[in-house]
């Protein structure tokens, strides 16, 4: 940031020298125009949004400056910082206002294209809370693994009431595929850390499991049935006593 | 008042007994106030950044890292594997220390990102100094003489090898005033069988009139957290070279957006043949976003079955 005020400190510099050939009394009739010409020019040149930003800042920062009649040279040349490069107006400042917008570019790195590219990391030298910054990290890293997961296997949409057949690696028993079949009672939707409750009845007492939706020893989830539920949470089915009589 | 005439004759006194050998000190002890290096011979070492031979008794540089939060992965096993990822923000080496110039040999590390107008004077003074770019965090970490790297030297996540331990210290959660069963695990007392109104206390703190005083650290209520800790040997499970970030298994101290510092593992050493020596050194000509993550290796025999 410092840079960049020294880069304006240099371009102010440099037209002073170059306006000391141009008549004064004619850049202030003029200054208007400039200014309309460079908020044009930004439109025009939005491909580079932070280009554009640089442009409104400036004008921002300097407006009541420029605004005023009696403005002195130095703030009508700062006015003009952004409009000189579409108005071909001298060549060595077309040449600061090259190096103008490449630096903001760089300072900021905020472009939308840059973005999408280094989509897992945030912006550069933007200065935010650090928490922020790591709990967005943690979503993306979250959604990234989700994905992978989803790519990997086909996993059915689940949702309380849907009666389903899970076939379970058991790593802890040999490695033993068990089936499973019981109905969805709970979901907990947390990104990776989704889980869900499967309700069954084995030897007529009801068994409760709770599994990791995205979990690799979970083989195969079958939807057998869709049961037409009214609530998230289907824990009242604790309290009847066969939920699975049809089945 | 007093405090300070008393300070003030001590000083006196001791710069009085210390007089001669400091003015056998030559003058280079009361040149406070130039900015010229005092002599040109004391900076003419020349670190050469490339990569070498790592003895047993060598150690490398840590490094800086922001906390990022928790998850839990699947090993390649079906294990559920308890996860804190960590980024290594932008780090660089900011300032080196050398036995001619400090007496030791140090690295001085920084971390992230910082505008100019959020530093003090005295620290933009220390980056302009150094050459470096504006730091969010600085920390010194003591190397070896053959581990030493120059100044603007970038750390890479690949410094750390997937599989390695390291050492993780950060400055604790604060938990405020805590009694003496959540600061110090103490028992308390029982819930029933007549306790009144002590279920949590601390019980005694001391004898009778023998000492007539309670010693000096004695175990109470108190302020908790926000201390600086150490985690010992927390296992890397994967780095990701592309966004420097490392997963690591466990829990490592401090509040989610926290700095930690890493460094090797003091008891489980790192075998030194598979570490980067001092650093790893990135080819010129590499794409940062073509970098794969590397996982740890978790071996070929089944955790699951080998337990029967």
């Amino acid at each position: 940031m410092q840079s960049l005020y020294g880069k304006f400190r240099l371009v102010t510099k440099q037209t002073i020298n170059s306006l000391k050939n141009v008549e004064l009394s004619k850049v202030a009739s003029t200054e208007s125009r400039y200014l309309g010409c460079s908020i044009n020019r930004c439109s025009g040149f939005n491909s580079d949004r932070a280009c554009a930003s640089a442009a409104f800042l400036l004008n921002k920062e300097f407006g009541t400056k420029v605004v005023s009649p009696a403005s002195s040279a130095s703030c009508s040349i700062v006015s003009m910082v952004p409009s000189y490069k579409g108005l071909s107006f001298g060549n060595q400042s077309a040449s600061a206002s090259f190096n103008l917008p490449t630096r903001k570019f760089s300072t900021s790195g905020s472009t939308p294209e840059n973005v999408s590219a280094a989509s897992e990391l945030p912006p550069r030298i933007k200065f935010k809370r650090l928490d922020k910054t790591a709990r967005h990290i943690m979503q993306i890293i979250d959604k990234e693994a989700v994905e992978e997961v989803k790519s990997n296997r086909e996993i059915p949409e689940i949702k309380p009431g849907y009666i389903i057949q899970l076939k379970v690696v058991v790593p802890e028993n040999k490695r033993r595929v068990s089936v499973i079949k019981g109905i969805v009672i709970a979901m907990r939707n947390a990104g990776l850390n989704t889980t869900f409750r499967i309700r069954r009845l084995v030897g007529g007492v009801g068994i409760e499991n709770l599994f990791p939706l995205y979990s690799p020893n979970i083989k195969e989830i079958t939807v057998l049935d869709k049961k037409r539920v009214r609530r998230a949470k289907l824990y009242y089915l604790r309290d009847k006593m066969n939920p699975l009589r049809k089945h | 008042m007093a405090a300070a005439s008393r300070g003030l004759v001590s000083r006196l006194r001791h710069l009085l007994s210390a007089a001669p050998p400091l003015r056998s000190l030559s003058f280079a002890q009361l040149r406070s106030f130039t900015a010229e290096p005092e002599f040109e011979t004391t900076t003419s070492r020349i670190i050469d950044p490339k990569p070498g031979v790592m003895a047993p008794d060598s150690r490398r540089t840590g490094t800086i890292a922001v906390k990022c939060g928790m998850t839990a992965l699947w090993d390649k096993w079906g294990a559920r594997v308890p996860i804190t990822i960590l980024w290594m923000d932008d780090n660089i080496v900011s300032q080196v220390k050398l036995p001619e110039s400090e007496g030791f040999c140090a690295l001085q590390i920084g971390c992230g990102q910082k505008k100019e107008k959020h530093l003090r004077k005295p620290e933009v003074g220390h980056f302009r100094a150094q050459g470096v770019p504006m730091k969010r965090k600085l920390r010194e970490f003591p190397v070896t003489e053959d581990a030493l790297l120059p100044v603007g030297t970038t750390l890479d996540v690949r410094h750390f090898v997937p599989g390695q331990y390291v050492d993780v210290t950060g400055i604790t959660k604060g938990k405020g005033f805590q009694g003496g069963m959540k600061r110090w695990g103490f028992k308390g007392m029982p819930a029933s069988h007549g306790a009144s109104l002590s279920h949590r206390s601390i019980g005694s703190t001391g004898q009778r009139d023998a000492p007539g005083k309670v010693f000096k650290g004695k175990k109470m209520p108190g302020h908790m957290g926000v201390e600086q800790r150490t985690v010992k040997n927390v296992w890397i499970y994967k780095i990701d070279p592309a966004r420097n970030l490392l997963w690591v298994r466990g829990q490592v101290p401090g509040a989610t957006g926290n700095f930690v510092f890493i460094k090797d593992a003091v008891y489980k050493k790192p075998d030194v043949t598979l570490l980067p020596f001092p650093t790893y050194f990135a080819p010129e000509d590499e794409d940062p976003s073509q970098l794969e993550p590397i996982v740890a290796d978790h071996g070929d025999i089944d955790p699951f079955m080998a337990a029967d």
